[in-house]
């Protein structure tokens, strides 16, 4: 078994002795990895272990990166991401992303909740004020922002920004969520916003989020896997890794973190 | 000085305040106020000196050849070489009669159509500079951009008129004179297509010329675009079009704005090439697209010659006339730009970003 899956049982996304490099330089080394469908799994390690450059192959988002490789394979309920018929904008849409800091686009708060909507062509446009306050409403930004929905999002707060960006990428119903870090360039009130907020998600999303930051893996995810220097070193559920870590690495790293 | 942390009140009673110091700083920075309030505005005076003069060269034509200026098409000196007459105390050949408004309109045409061509085509250029040609080739196209934008009028206006306007006239021109319906307004677009001088060749010589500036403008400007947002846009499935319009193109609209209005200025003022290739006809209505016609610039420069020979002084007090009513147009252009920009940049710009 490896990942969160059990054997026989399909995950919603898996990597087989996926290499990633750049150039001459190898980011990550032959890593497999079966993400159940609707937990929240968490990406561990240091800053540098090649967290973001895994998580970035799930959507495809190096692709276009000068001197990108790969090796192995990607799958989405089981087809290949990376295969010939893949479909870039769609898979893009069912696997969303939020990134490390918020990245609001140059248009209206509304018109930033369902960028995505039009682009897809998901709803007609009467539709798309409404879709506009539910996912608002969903990630607890509607009461803040309802009387300024025309307004620049530049105004809003770092966290406020973050969730404005977390209800675009909710509003084109994805199955998975990936998070590079969310919550690292925002206080702790906001921190735990978008904690609880990734928490409520999960059942009927997968959602993957890397951190180096142990609390919030224990926090939030249900299974763990610890990277290391471009190696996924162990994972596990989330409290196993933590409790009693069948690495060495794994063990040296939370005891630093947490000394 | 030191800057303590805040002292008390008494604290700052007892300390002695160093008078002579603190008055001369004062005065210091009050010279250095007032050197940057004149430095600052000595493009304002430039401009005011510049309208004060040309409406002193001009106030007696304004005098004489009155509203009907911009409503008439005439554009008659009148006879240089008999005496002159003189009407409401202001001195012209007999028979001048004056307007200004076919040159308005062809001004404002052949930078329209300057603007419809080159806006597309240099915004298009500058993504694909950007987004598409690997780094080398980019700066070769670039530096090629800046090539072309040093290239003197004068070579542009002679390229213009020998090779650029027949070949537009013959081969290009007649695709769209033969095939467009005869209905009002689309039959603009009808008719002789003539050997190359006209409208047509003159918007698009002008499109020529502004390419190169706003395209390496906008090059620039793309350049500073920051990678954050356009991942998010791809991240969320836009395809690489609809990340460019609706995410890296509205990041720096002011910007872009502010070259298209550099673009527009040089259209409406370039003088030397539309000489070479308008047909200089002045009198008339350009009554379709490929018709012969004329510029307020060009105008100026093409007849400022002859003007010179008239003895009452009128035909040059016209033509500075005519000179005040381009700075004018390029003043409401400028101003209204910059209304565009402040209208347009409310939810745009990346105001104070609260990270
Ligand atoms: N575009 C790139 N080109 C070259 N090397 C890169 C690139 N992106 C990341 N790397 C390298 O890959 C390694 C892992 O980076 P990253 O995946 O960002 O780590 P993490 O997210 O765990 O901090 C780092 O050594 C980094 O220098
Ligand atoms: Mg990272």
């Amino acid at each position: 078994m490896t990942g969160s899956v059990p054997d026989g049982v399909r995950p919603a996304l898996e990597s087989i002795e996926l290499s990633l490099g750049f150039g001459a330089v190898t980011v990550l080394r032959s890593v497999s990895l079966r993400i159940e469908r609707g937990g929240i799994f968490a990406l561990l390690g240091p800053t540098g272990s090649g967290k973001s450059t895994f998580l970035r192959s799930l959507n495809r988002m190096n692709d276009k990166i000068p001197g990108f490789r790969r090796e192995g394979q990607v799958l989405l309920e089981g087809e290949s991401i990376y295969g010939q018929r893949g479909d870039l904008m769609d898979l893009r849409r069912r696997v969303g992303m939020l990134f490390q800091r918020p990245n609001p686009f140059p248009m209206s708060i509304a018109q930033n909740v369902v960028a995505g909507v039009r682009a897809h062509k998901m709803a007609p446009r009467r539709e798309l004020s409404a879709i506009a306050q539910r996912r608002l409403e969903q990630v607890g930004l509607w009461g803040a922002v309802k009387d300024r929905l025309g307004e620049s999002p530049f105004r809003l707060s770092g966290g406020q920004q973050q969730l404005l960006c977390l209800a675009r990428a909710l509003a084109v119903e994805p199955e998975v969520l990936l998070l590079d870090e969310p919550t690292s360039s925002l206080d702790p009130v906001s921190t735990e916003a978008i904690e609880a907020l990734i928490r409520s998600l999960a059942p009927e999303l997968t959602v993957v989020i890397v951190t180096h930051n142990l609390g919030q893996a224990k926090r939030v995810a249900d299974h763990t896997a610890f990277f290391h220097d471009g190696h996924l070193v162990e994972h596990g559920p989330t409290a196993r890794l933590f409790d009693s870590p069948a690495e060495a690495e794994t063990a040296r790293y939370i005891a630093s973190a947490l000394g | 000085m030191p800057a303590p942390t805040t002292p008390s009140a008494p604290e700052r009673a007892a300390a002695v305040p160093p008078v002579p110091r603190a008055r001369r700083r004062a005065a210091a920075s009050r010279l250095l106020r007032g050197v940057g309030a004149a430095g600052s505005s000595i493009p304002l005076l430039a401009l005011i000196f510049v309208l004060a003069v040309l409406l002193a060269q001009a106030l007696p034509a304004i005098e004489y050849n009155g509203w009907g200026f911009f409503t008439g098409t005439a554009w008659r000196p009148g006879n240089f070489y008999a005496d002159g007459v003189t009407t409401n105390g202001v001195a012209h050949p007999p028979g001048a009669d004056y307007s200004v408004w076919p040159l308005i309109v062809g001004t404002l045409a052949s930078s329209l159509i300057a603007m419809i061509v080159a806006v597309p085509v240099s915004i298009g250029a500058a993504l694909v500079i950007v987004e598409r040609l690997p780094r080398r080739v980019a700066d070769a196209v670039g530096m090629l951009l800046e090539l072309l934008a040093g290239i003197p009028s004068v070579i542009i206006g002679l390229w213009g008129a020998l090779t650029f306007g027949p070949f537009i006239a013959r081969d290009i021109a007649p695709i769209l004179a033969n095939h467009m319906p005869n209905v009002p307004v689309l039959n603009f677009f009808r008719g002789p297509t003539g050997y190359g001088e006209g409208l047509l060749t003159s918007g698009l010589i002008l499109a020529v010329m502004i390419i190169p500036i706003v395209a390496a403008t906008t090059r620039d400007l793309l350049r500073q675009v920051p990678l954050l947002p356009r991942e998010g846009a791809l991240a969320l499935g836009m395809s690489e079009w609809e990340t460019a319009r609706k995410v890296t193109l509205p990041w720096i609209r002011s910007g872009i704005i502010g070259a298209v209005v550099l673009g527009l200025g040089r259209a409406l003022g370039e003088t030397m090439a539309i000489a070479m290739v308008s047909g200089a006809v002045t009198g008339t209505l350009p009554t379709n697209l490929y018709a012969t016609m004329s510029t307020i610039s060009a105008t100026i420069v093409s007849q400022l010659d002859s003007a010179l020979t008239d003895a009452t002084g009128f035909a040059v007090r016209t033509l500075a006339e005519a000179g005040l009513v381009l700075m004018v147009i390029t003043l409401a252009a400028n101003i209204a730009a910059r209304i565009l920009v402040r209208r347009t940049s409310g939810t745009a710009l990346p105001v104070g970003r609260g990270i």
